[in-house]
Formats: C-alpha cells, sequence, structure tokens
C-alpha cells in the first residue's frame, strides 16, 4: 500500500517534469512552424495565434520555389552524402585493423585518432584556407568533401570499432583457418555482419556533414556551391521584422531533412551512440 | 600488415588535421595576415596577444558561457535520463515522445539554432518567450539587448540544443548500473532520495566526469550557434573564444593573431583530453 501511494507520488512528478521538459524542447520548434504557417499580418500577433486563424503555405511556396534555395539544399545534400561515403571507406578498413589485426600501441593511436576529434575546426581552418588556396582547391566541392571527413572520421572509426567487436571472433577466425585472407574476411565476413554499425555510422556522418557551416563558409566564395547552412545564415542577415514568417519557413525547410532522417532511423542512430558514449 | 588498412585513415587525418595544426603553430610565431606571408619570426605575437586588453573579458565570457552550459546541460540531461529510465520501467506514456524531442533539437544545425533562438528571443510581438511570457502577464525580457541578459540567453539556447547528449550519456550509464544495487537498498529501507544519494550518483561519477569533460569540448568550441544568436554583442557580452578567434582573423584579416588564439584553445581542448583519457577503461582494444 505505502510502496504503491510512493509510486504514484513518484509518476505525479514524474509527469510533472516530463511536460516542462517537454514544452522547453518542442517549443522553439512548435514557434518556429507557428511563424513559418501565417501570413504577414498574423506575424504580429504573437502567441495569441499560435494557431493561425489563416494558415497558408505561401511561405514554403516561396522558399521552395526559389531557385537558390534548390541549389543550397542539393549542395547540402551532395556534400553531406559524399562525406558519410568517403567517411566509411577511410574508416571501415582502419576499424576492421584496430579490431582485428595484431598490432603495436594499438591504444595509443586509437586516443590519438580521438584527440583530434577534440581541436575545434576552427584552429585547422586558417593554415587549411591558405593551403588550399595556394593549391587552387577553393571552390573544389571534392576538396571540401575530404575536409568534411576529416572532421568526422575519427568518430565514425570509433563507433565502427566498437561494433566490430561485438561480431564474435569464431567466425573470422574459422574463415581464416579455411585458408581466406584478411582482405576476404573483411569484404566476406565482416562488411556483411555490420551493416547495422555501418548505417548508423553513414547516418550520424551525414547529418554532422549537413550542419557544417565554417568549413563551406570559408571554402566556398560562388553562392551556387554553398551548402544550406552557409545560405541560411546569409539569408538571415538580409531579412527584417516584416519577413520572419519567411525566415521561419526557410529554417524549417534547413532543419527538416536531418529531422526526418533522424526520426526514421532513431534506434539505429541511438544504439550507435550509446555504445560510443560508453566505451569512449 | 596494419599499414595498407590504416593508410587512407592516417592520409586523410595527416592533410587535412595534422598538417594544418603543425602550420598553426608556426604562424604564431610570425607576424602573417590573411593578405601577406608572415615575414619575420619571433615571440612578438604571442606576447602582444597574450597582452591584449579584451582578452580577459573574452576568457571570462567564454568560462562564464562554458560552465553554465555544461552545469545545465548536465543537471538536465542527467534529470531527463533518470526520468525517461524511471518512464519506462513504470510505462508511463509520453517517454518516448520526450526523448525524441530532446533529441530532435540535438539534430538542428548549430546555424539554424541561432536563428531560431533569435526569433524566440526577439523583443517584437513574434518573439516566442516575451509573448509567452506576456501572457502570464509577466516580462518583457530584454533577452539579446541587455548585455547581463544576453550571456544567458545565449547558455539557455546551448543548453537546449547540447542537452541530449549528456542525456544519451546519462541514460546508457544508468542503465548500466547492476539492478542488484537498488534491491539491496530497498531491503535496507532507503527512500528514493537516499538510493539517488547514495547508490546512483557514485555508480554514475565516472560516467558525470567522461560526459562533463566531453560537453565542456563541445561548448568551447561552439561558435556557430552563437554567430547566428548575437553575433557576440550587445558590445563584447556573448563573444567567446572561438568567436573572437573567428573575428581576429576573418575579420581582421589577423593570422598570426588568430594562430595564438587557436593554441590557446587547443591547448584547453587536449588538456581536457588528456585528463578524458585517463578516466577511460584501460586495455589493448578487445
Amino acid at each position: 500500500m505505502r510502496a504503491s501511494t510512493q509510486n504514484r507520488i513518484g509518476d505525479a512528478f514524474s509527469y510533472l517534469f516530463m511536460i516542462v521538459a517537454f514544452v522547453f524542447f518542442a517549443w522553439p520548434l512548435v514557434w518556429l512552424l507557428s511563424l513559418a504557417l501565417r501570413t504577414r499580418k498574423e506575424i504580429y500577433l504573437g502567441v495569441s495565434r499560435l494557431i493561425p486563424h489563416d494558415p497558408t503555405l505561401d511561405n514554403f511556396m516561396a522558399i521552395l520555389s526559389s531557385p537558390k534555395f534548390a541549389l543550397y539544399l542539393w549542395n547540402a545534400l551532395k556534400l553531406s552524402t559524399m562525406s558519410g561515403i568517403v567517411c566509411l571507406i577511410v574508416a571501415l578498413p582502419a576499424a576492421y585493423a584496430f579490431s582485428r589485426l595484431p598490432m603495436k600501441g594499438k591504444g595509443p593511436w586509437l586516443m590519438g585518432i580521438l584527440a583530434f576529434q577534440m581541436i575545434s575546426p576552427l584552429v585547422i581552418m586558417i593554415p587549411l584556407y591558405r593551403y588550399m588556396a595556394s593549391l587552387n582547391l577553393l571552390d573544389n566541392q571534392p576538396a571540401a568533401t575530404l575536409v568534411y571527413t576529416a572532421l568526422v572520421v575519427p568518430m565514425v572509426t570509433w563507433i565502427l570499432k566498437g561494433f566490430m567487436d561485438g561480431i564474435p571472433k569464431s567466425l573470422d577466425e574459422a574463415a581464416l583457418i579455411d585458408g581466406a585472407t584478411h582482405f576476404g574476411v573483411f569484404f566476406r565476413v565482416i562488411l556483411p555482419l555490420s551493416k547495422p554499425g555501418i548505417a548508423s555510422a553513414f547516418i550520424i556522418a551525414v547529418i554532422t556533414g549537413w550542419s557544417q557551416f565554417l568549413v563551406p563558409f570559408l571554402l566556398f566564395t560562388k553562392e551556387s556551391l554553398t551548402p544550406i547552412a552557409v545560405g541560411i545564415f546569409q539569408y538571415a542577415g538580409t531579412q527584417n521584422d516584416s519577413s520572419m514568417q519567411v525566415l521561419a519557413a526557410a529554417c524549417l525547410v534547413s532543419v527538416a531533412p536531418a529531422i526526418i532522417a533522424f526520426l526514421l532511423l532513431q534506434r539505429l542512430i541511438l544504439s550507435a551512440m550509446t555504445a560510443g558514449a560508453v566505451k569512449g | 600488415m596494419v599499414a595498407p588498412w590504416l593508410m587512407p585513415l592516417i592520409f586523410i587525418l595527416g592533410a587535412f588535421y595534422l598538417y594544418p595544426v603543425m602550420e598553426v603553430f608556426r604562424l604564431a610565431f610570425t607576424n602573417a595576415t590573411l593578405l601577406k606571408v608572415g615575414d619575420s619570426y619571433g615571440l612578438s605575437t604571442f606576447i602582444d596577444t597574450l597582452g591584449r586588453p579584451e582578452l580577459l573579458q573574452i576568457l571570462f565570457v567564454t568560462f562564464v558561457f562554458t560552465g553554465a552550459s555544461v552545469v545545465g546541460q548536465q543537471i538536465l540531461g542527467l534529470a531527463v535520463a533518470l526520468v525517461v529510465v524511471r518512464g519506462e520501467q513504470r510505462r508511463l506514456i509520453g517517454t518516448t515522445i520526450l526523448r525524441t524531442t530532446a533529441l530532435v533539437a540535438w539534430v538542428v544545425p548549430g546555424i539554424a539554432g541561432g536563428i531560431i533562438w533569435k526569433m524566440l528571443f526577439n523583443e517584437a510581438p513574434f518573439g516566442g518567450l516575451n509573448s509567452l511570457l506576456r501572457l502570464f502577464s509577466m516580462g518583457p525580457v530584454q533577452w539579446l539587448s541587455d548585455p547581463h541578459i544576453a550571456i544567458w540567453s545565449a547558455v539557455l539556447s546551448n543548453v537546449w540544443r547540447g542537452t541530449a547528449f549528456s542525456m544519451v550519456v546519462m541514460y546508457a550509464a544508468l542503465k548500466a548500473i547492476n539492478p542488484v544495487l537498488y534491491e539491496a537498498s530497498a531491503i535496507d529501507g532507503a527512500r528514493s532520495w537516499q538510493r539517488f544519494f547514495y547508490v546512483t550518483l557514485p555508480q554514475l561519477r565516472a560516467a558525470i566526469l567522461i560526459n562533463m569533460i566531453l560537453i565542456t569540448i563541445q561548448t568551447l568550441n561552439t561558435f556557430d550557434a552563437i554567430i547566428s544568436l548575437t553575433g557576440g554583442g550587445p558590445g563584447r557580452a556573448t563573444e567567446v573564444l572561438s568567436l573572437y578567434t573567428f573575428n581576429v582573423i576573418f575579420r581582421n584579416y589577423d593570422l598570426s593573431v588568430g594562430a595564438v588564439l587557436s593554441i590557446i584553445m587547443l591547448v584547453i581542448s587536449l588538456g581536457l583530453a588528456i585528463i578524458y583519457a585517463r578516466f577511460l577503461p584501460k586495455g589493448e582494444g578487445r
């Protein structure tokens, strides 16, 4: 009896906290949506029109039909997907080596790779900018893709290594005894079994690439190459109070792809994150 | 034969990370700007930069912003994780919704996060916070125009975006606590607050420490969210070290000073990383 009353009080507090926390996390996005659906007249009516009386999709139409925004989105998609792919090409063999091959000083190597993740991109961007300029690689999307890759590859290597550690060693040992090379084991045993890990690492890399700001901000001078994070920043700088509803719509358009990708693959990403977070 | 497996990784990290980091150290000893190559080497840039009158103010703002964000994210992240774990055990409705909403905030790109919060903090009628306060006949608050408040507004927006990471780490750590400990303490008649202080918190100690270091580094390196929220203003009220470095290099074209500032950031981050490494479970892979 006492325990059940205690539980019920606990539940009440839990619900109270959940509501407050939910409002805190959801309010900015709810508000953004509310602004984006308003006409210019309703913008000035504050929360009294949380659900606009006169909702309109015009703001979204304006953004989505602007060739500039379509290009920003396409550029972001291209850069983040390409960097996700390159990231896997680079990280998968390394993760295999760290998980399976005998090597000296594995611990320090792994820590060294992780240490890169601790360095702010801002630190490396100065020399990188000069060096890309001298190699004539400014305004070059493949070059920028490689920089994106460098920024996320340490974390992806760790995630993949953690995942491969979970695959029973007896499987590849059996294949090695049967005469397979490490190359064969990697392609025929480890890669097929790592599919969920590969998928979540890829998505994490793509979402990170989607929000990259500094790298494209510096490496692209042409607007036609700019991805959405830079585009929205520059667009926001040119807006005023009377176009808030359009800016809100533009903002929603820029965050929606990352949110949708995340929602679809939430469980996969979470398990990779948890493994990564706990193991390092 | 390990080398071929690691070559691509070493190439990418070497060319796009290690080499630039070494360049930063070289540049810090020159008088280079974005417009001209440095022509003399010496310690003068170092000494000038460290003696800059605004540096102290910048470091103070950075300290307040980072410290408050880290404390906020840690406490809120732990609270959400505790409630989510409890909610899952008791099968409360809405647990998954809360978890998902917190995580969604984390996927929002920093630049967009700054713009979104700028709309919320706006003092015009469409400002999402003041009009909410007005509903309860409170406010208005000068979220971004009062220099004493602006820094806390920046912290608030950063906590919104960063809490999910702490939540994930805390959630994983809570799940890893052996339930036997709770059963034993229940038999001993421990109340729930006692269970929290004598079982949960001590068990989470390592996870909290690791999380604090990771989010400190993340917050220290944040500048996209601030550049689109306040641009560092009003005055210098929200100009953190990373934003200051950005401005020195790309607004004043002062490459060598920027390099010195980068080194300060690097030293702080690597110092934290070393502490972090000491708390990681030991062992040569598996």
